[in-house]
């Protein structure tokens, strides 16, 4: 392999090409998994009372799986290209990049094994039983050494802006994941431990984790792909460098305050949530920026998008943003969340950030990523188009059925008669559910069969790489043997 | 560069910071949208005004407690008045609310209203109709189903106009409030086989089934003597006791024993024999710390409605 000796010797490669792979490994695994209990949800039967894929296991493992196991591979991927490639420089480390790889995949591994065994934290997002929390920190540092070492031994005068974002989303993860995971293990042998904090500080405790999860790892951390991919792919340079700071410093001071609007009408003292519904209101313009930069990037090369299925991937991925980040504030007021709440506008809600912004946009970076890391082009343009129309029909059908599920569930709880007197008992509003599940689990196959066909394109690539590869290197050893 | 037209990132007339990654990555430096700004001010000055009106900011062990914003309910015969509150707005609903004051008038009119009268006034039974139904399904649905059918062998149905513990209002009341225990002892140990077979026989000939006669022959003086006891609670009619839950075995109407769903005598004869050697122990739970008098009222009247009551 002529081209990856040639880039060994300036970056490496290697780690990226083996994070980008996990990352669609996880993201077909988690999102099949998504489906499955989806049709649980639709049809109870499904789960045949073996306790193992049961909704309360599955769910855990679908969320870790597509966000730490296909977000997260996805990010150390484009983190450690983005970050070697705008500092011109390596990473210090081989063998501690190659463990944040054996780790990360260890951790997202042991994670869905022990909550379909029953282990589990209990904690939104970080289900992760103690000792498998202590690996993610060590591995965590050992990223965020990586990723320092490389700017600061960077051959440019200037950090570029995906960096910061990436820098941002690696330390605060850090600070979170510590800080919401302090627990005292009951035995040394034992998986069980108790959270640090009790009541109602341990509800805001996780879910300033939850939050800022959604804040840095799915937002920031997402900003910082965009930042470098969509720029690169349009060929254009960056609308507005006083944009991205002025909204990256904002998005950071904003979105630590904002988690308490997962836990309006509580027992969370009323001060609490009113900061919380204000701070997520003034978020929504220091989010908009980032896409408002992304679009006016790719507005001067609005006619590549008839000929470049990645740049669409960009420009609904950017899209799909700014609107969930403009249904987020709204659901963050008092009284929208009274509706909203507890029902499955929440879950349309995080689908359309996960699925229409991050995966779209994590897609969009790979197709331009990939065949890079393998010195080739793609192998086929029309199977991304494909991908992308599947996607995009999924994530409509997901988010509209949601949509019906959530509000109107929420609307029939608080409906009252003539005599003031309810109108629906509960199991009356979850009946009303069937058909949204239905045609969300229709919306999610769809999802799941554009990356289906998105991970056959790539292993076509690769292919095809390897190939050209061997064929370059026997035409220059005929070269050699007839001169 | 405030002198920045719109469209500079097409023209190209705005500068680059000069800097260039990775190649070709560069940056315009294009002022911050107007609108962006502007928008985002206003989301600052509407955070504040909010802060202005509710509790907000934590100031030592206390916090801002928002003003003009004040919410006055009733503690006892007292009015209370409070800053913005979650709880204080709950508690005001509840006793100032436009479905709830409506919801507390018809409910004290039920709690005021007897039995009799409640039965043949057409709007107090769409009251409690609309109440009872909700009541039930939240409550009730669970084991007697959602139309109160039960399940054959678990649950009684309660739609027929068979009543183990009685179908009056005040009966159904006292199952309500207080709960039920349903019990026969097991005859595994009591009957001999053959003895079984006899009396399996006299209890479906009780309900019309061709049965062998000389074998119900010796089971009826078993039933209806001292050697099986069974008509102390289900009396010598066969047609069961309300003050002990006793069934009425004559009317062809099975809780427990599934005869009407087994195709030939021989699988009936089974269903009987089983719940004959096993006895029953079955129970409904009191829900009287669970539901108020009144919920219970209206329930009462609901599930008498639902089943003939008598």
């Amino acid at each position: 392999m002529a081209h990856a000796a040639a880039s060994k010797e300036q970056y490496n490669y290697e780690i990226i090409r083996k994070f980008a792979i996990m990352s669609l490994v996880w993201g077909i695994l988690g999102m099949s998994v998504g489906v499955y209990i989806a049709l649980e949800l639709a049809y109870p039967a499904l789960n045949f009372d073996i306790p193992e894929i049961t909704f309360g296991r599955l769910r855990p493992v679908h969320t870790t799986l597509v966000i730490f196991g296909f977000g997260g591979s996805a990010l150390f991927a484009t983190s450690y290209y983005v970050v070697q490639r705008t500092c011109q420089t390596r990473l210090f480390s081989d063998g501690l990049a190659t463990f944040t790889f054996w780790g990360w995949q260890t951790i997202i591994a042991a994670g869905a094994l022990s909550y379909m065994l029953g282990y589990s934290q209990g904690r939104e997002y970080a289900e992760f039983e103690w000792p498998i929390d202590i690996l993610i920190a060590v591995v965590w540092i050992a990223y965020l050494a990586l990723y320092v070492q490389a700017i600061r031994q960077r051959s440019q005068p200037h950090i570029y802006v995906a960096n910061w974002f990436y820098l941002g989303f690696i330390l605060v993860t850090a600070i979170l994941h510590i800080f919401n995971n302090l627990a005292m293990p009951v035995g040394l042998f034992t998986l069980k431990s108790y959270s640090a904090f009790s009541g109602v500080q341990d509800a805001m405790t996780q879910w300033w984790y939850g939050h800022n999860a959604v804040g840095f790892f799915l937002t920031a951390a997402f900003l910082g792909m965009m930042y470098y991919f969509v720029p690169k792919q349009a060929g254009r340079p960056v609308y507005s460098y006083r944009l991205s700071i002025i909204h990256f410093w904002a998005l950071v001071f904003l979105y630590m305050w904002a988690g308490a609007h997962h836990l309006h009408w509580t027992a969370l003292p009323d001060w609490t949530s009113t900061l919380a519904a204000t701070f997520s209101i003034m978020l929504l313009l220091p989010s908009w920026g980032g896409m408002i930069n992304g679009i006016m990037t790719l507005s001067g090369a609005w006619d590549k998008l008839r000929s470049d299925p990645i740049m669409l991937f960009m420009i609904a991925a950017l899209s799909f943003y700014g609107m969930s980040t403009f249904e987020g504030p709204l659901m963050s007021l008092k009284s929208v969340n009274a509706l909203s709440h507890y029902t499955d506008w929440t879950i349309g809600h995080v689908h359309s950030g996960a699925l229409g912004w991050v995966a779209l946009i994590s897609f969009g970076s790979m197709y331009h990523l990939i065949p890079r890391l393998y010195g080739t082009k793609i192998y086929s343009l029309k199977l991304i188009y494909i991908h992308f129309w599947l996607a995009t029909i999924g994530i409509v059908l997901y988010i509209t059925s949601m949509w019906i599920a959530g509000i109107g569930q929420g609307l029939f709880l608080r409906a009252f008669d003539d005599f003031g007197n309810l109108k629906y008992s509960f199991i009356e509003t979850v009946v009303f559910l069937h058909q949204p599940y239905v045609w969300r689990a229709i919306g999610g196959m769809f999802f799941v069969a554009g990356v289906i066909i998105m991970a056959y394109n790539i292993f076509r690539t690769i292919s095809q790489a390897k190939r050209e590869a061997a064929e370059l290197e026997a035409r220059i050893a005929a070269k050699m043997a007839n001169a | 560069m405030s002198e920045v037209k719109k469209d500079t990132a097409q023209t190209g007339s705005v500068q680059t910071t000069g800097h260039a990654w990775d190649g070709d990555i560069q940056e315009f430096n294009n002022p911050l949208p107007r609108w962006w700004l502007w928008a985002f001010y206003a989301t600052v000055v509407f955070a504040v005004v909010y802060w202005f009106f509710y509790p907000a900011w934590p100031v030592g062990d206390s916090y801002t407690k928002g003003g003009m914003n004040s919410i006055t309910y009733k503690v006892g015969d007292k009015d209370v008045t409070t800053h913005w509150n979650t709880r204080a707005r709950l508690m005001k609903d509840l006793q100032e609310g436009e479905e709830a004051v409506k919801q507390r008038q018809y409910m004290q009119k039920v709690v005021d209203t007897s039995y009799e009268q409640i039965l043949s006034d057409s709007s107090m039974m769409q009251f409690s109709r609309s109440v009872g139904k909700i009541l039930f399904t939240d409550n009730c649905a669970a084991c007697h189903g959602m139309g109160g059918a039960g399940v054959i062998g678990l649950f009684p149905n309660l739609v027929d106009d068979d009543w183990l513990w009685g179908g009056k209002v005040e009966q159904i009341q006292t199952t309500l409030t207080q709960g039920r225990n349903g019990f026969m002892p097991a005859f595994r140990k009591t009957f001999t086989e053959q003895q079984m077979d006899d009396v399996v026989e006299y209890v479906l000939g009780l309900s019309g089934h061709e049965v062998n006669k000389e074998m119900a022959g010796r089971g009826g003086v078993l039933f209806n003597g001292e050697g099986g006891g069974c008509y102390y609670c289900h009396t010598k009619e066969a047609t069961g006791m309300h003050s002990v839950g006793a069934a009425n075995l004559t009317d062809g109407i099975w809780t427990l024993a599934d005869v009407p769903g087994q195709k030939t005598i021989d699988a009936k004869r089974e269903a009987v024999g089983k719940i004959i050697s096993n006895g029953v122990n079955r129970q409904m739970p009191a829900w009287k710390d669970r539901l108020s008098p009144a919920e219970i009222k209206v329930l009462t009247v609901y599930v008498h409605e639902l089943g003939g009551g008598q």
